[in-house]
């Protein structure tokens, strides 16, 4: 059963603040919803190859050659915080 | 005549012999929005500038008697989670609040060379995340058939301004039902596509290998008119195969349609049928099975053994996929909570707060539920597993092909339930999705579309709701459902 660390680890993995009050509702939804998925132990899988995608796509191959492309200037013009034609992000290390 | 009730080929028959302008169309429907919408809310903006600008385009174009294209002057509504360049697109969420699309999607691109109109960008759960928009940030959408219900979601907004008259047609998204779910609560067409058939290029992503791209509408045809603009191989989405569409256009020929529908064999698993079902849609989808078998239509039964384990397996693919997708709103890149905007100094602290402020609690328990069957100890008896069980769902429909054309099923258990019903419980949300997930996870179309003709006026009246069925085709054969399915609505 998943535990209030397990939901803080969680919480820091995902990078997610949640409060203690949310914290009491997700354990209780998290809880029902992985009681459910117990259904699928019924199953016996263990040799049945996974599939991850619709099952119709191939690999896709192109020529490696540049081109322009006009798709990042509206998002660097909505960037948050920018400085001299640079973007600015507070500092990574600590 | 009442311009908003056409159909979109209708529509486009009227504008070509001048009965009226784009121009006209355009003001007709910003009318009714402005004085409908406040009640239906199935738009989250209206785009009139752009709009009134494409209307004087096509105006220009038929007076200078030039060439139409194929959509000219349809004034359409777009799910706003599909970018369209240089407007807010939010995806429902106040993460994305001020976010202004960089690029047109691939859909739009196309739909702006067919000279389609965007009226406005329609409502969602957010991030496409619900069965009925109450997950949208910026509130509900309700059932134009009934105020007091829900339109269905996460297109809940698309299928509202269409069974509204709001729009003639809208584009949505299809996860796990997202496009078929709503058609059915509001008595409309909407299909979801084979994956692949339609570019995903510009649609804010929820789970990857799932989501499809397609049209919600007010009958068949206009579907497979719509569709077949939308699909084709695309550069930028390579997930995307080198298939057109039948460009043949024989749904409007009665007796093509009888020859084609007659030589098909329909199916009808018993799993779907032996769910527990409201009796108004056991009894829709039964009128619609006996409709067509007095049309001809030869029916068998089959089985598709794993459909109880098919909701499961997608609640743990589909968090899995939205958990890594959703990473990317970090506040660095796209846009930053305005609370956030003075200058903190620290880089964890903006992820955070972020993340915790700017997503709702649907997302925030699908991107922790995601992270949870991800995590290592929990990978192998969680994702791997879903995925196993998505081979075996993929095999059933592998199986149940070689014995019939098309499949047939419901769409929903129940009719559009009330605001508020659900909302409190994640699981009977969930649950709402039970027949249309099993498309999704196989990847195989499937087309959601009314019982009957529903008409808004006498459906109040009688307090009747809208019932649909749904038709389950083989990959990349869009065509066998559409036909079968305006054979139907043609007789």
């Amino acid at each position: 059963m998943i535990t209030v660390k397990d939901l803080k680890n969680l919480s820091m993995l995902a990078r997610i603040k949640i409060s203690t009050a949310e914290e009491k509702s997700l354990l209780k939804d998290l809880r029902k919803i992985l009681e459910h998925f117990r259904i699928l132990t019924r199953l016996k899988t263990g040799k049945i190859t996974p599939l991850s995608g619709a099952g119709f796509v191939k690999n896709v191959f192109r020529s490696d050659v540049a081109a322009e492309t006009d798709f990042s200037q509206l998002n660097v013009d909505q960037f948050p915080e920018k400085e001299k034609g640079f973007l600015k992000v507070p500092p990574i290390f600590e | 005549m009442d311009l908003s009730e056409l159909t979109l080929s209708e529509f486009c028959r009227g504008l070509i012999q001048k009965k009226f302008s784009a121009r006209e169309a355009i003001t007709v429907f910003f009318n009714k929005i402005e004085k409908e919408d406040v009640k239906i809310k199935s738009y989250l903006r209206l785009t009139k500038e752009m709009a009134w600008q494409e209307a004087e385009k096509i105006d220009a174009k038929i007076s200078r008697k030039e060439k139409l294209p194929l959509l000219a002057g349809t004034p359409l509504a777009i799910k706003d989670n599909i970018l369209i360049k240089g407007e807010i697109t939010s995806a429902g969420s106040k993460i994305l609040a001020g976010y202004r699309a960089a690029y047109d999607a691939t859909v739009i691109k196309k739909l702006k060379v067919a000279g389609a109109i965007f009226l406005g960008q329609t409502n969602l759960d957010e991030f496409a995340m619900g069965s009925s928009t109450e997950f949208s940030a910026f509130g509900a959408t309700t059932n134009p058939y009934d105020v007091k219900r829900v339109p269905g979601g996460s297109s809940g907004g698309s299928a509202a301004a269409v069974a509204a008259n709001l729009a003639l047609a809208a584009l949505g998204s299809d996860t796990g039902g997202s496009i078929r779910q709503p058609a059915a609560f509001c008595g409309i067409v909407g299909l979801k596509p084979t994956y692949g058939t339609v570019s995903r290029f510009g649609l804010i992503a929820l789970a990857s290998s799932l989501d499809q791209i397609g049209p919600l509408t007010k009958n068949v045809a206009d579907a497979a008119l719509l569709f077949r603009i939308l699909a084709g191989c695309d550069d930028f989405d390579s997930t995307t195969v080198q298939i057109q569409p039948s460009q043949e256009d024989y749904l409007e020929d009665l007796v093509k349609l009888k020859d084609r529908v007659k030589k098909m064999k329909v199916g009808l698993p018993v799993e779907y049928f032996a769910a527990k079902l409201d009796p108004m849609v056991a009894k829709g989808v039964e009128t619609a099975i006996n409709k067509l078998k007095k049309l001809g239509v030869v029916f068998k039964e089959i089985n598709l053994p794993h459909t109880a384990y098919a909701l499961d397996c997608y609640y743990i693919i589909m968090p899995a996929e939205a958990s890594s997708n959703l990473a990317r709103y970090d506040g660095i890149r796209y846009a930053r909570l305005p609370e956030l905007k003075s200058p903190i100094s620290n880089l964890r602290d903006i992820y955070f707060r972020q993340r915790g402020e700017g997503f709702g609690p649907e997302v925030k328990r699908r991107i922790l539920l995601g992270t949870f069957v991800l995590s290592y100890g929990y990978y192998d008896a969680y994702y791997l597993k879903a995925q196993q069980v998505r081979q075996l769902v993929k095999q059933d429909f592998d199986k149940a092909f070689k014995k019939v054309d098309v499949i047939l099923t419901p769409v929903t258990p129940t009719p559009a339930f009330k605001i508020g019903e659900k909302i409190k419980s994640p699981l009977a949300m969930y649950l709402s999705d039970i027949f249309t997930i099993p498309a999704n996870l196989a990847g195989v179309p499937a087309l959601a579309l009314p019982v009957k003709r529903y008409d808004l006026k006498t459906c109040a009246a009688n307090n009747e709701l809208p019932v649909g069925f749904q038709l389950i085709g083989q990959p990349f054969k869009e065509m066998d459902i559409l036909a079968l399915g305006r054979y139907y609505e043609l007789n």
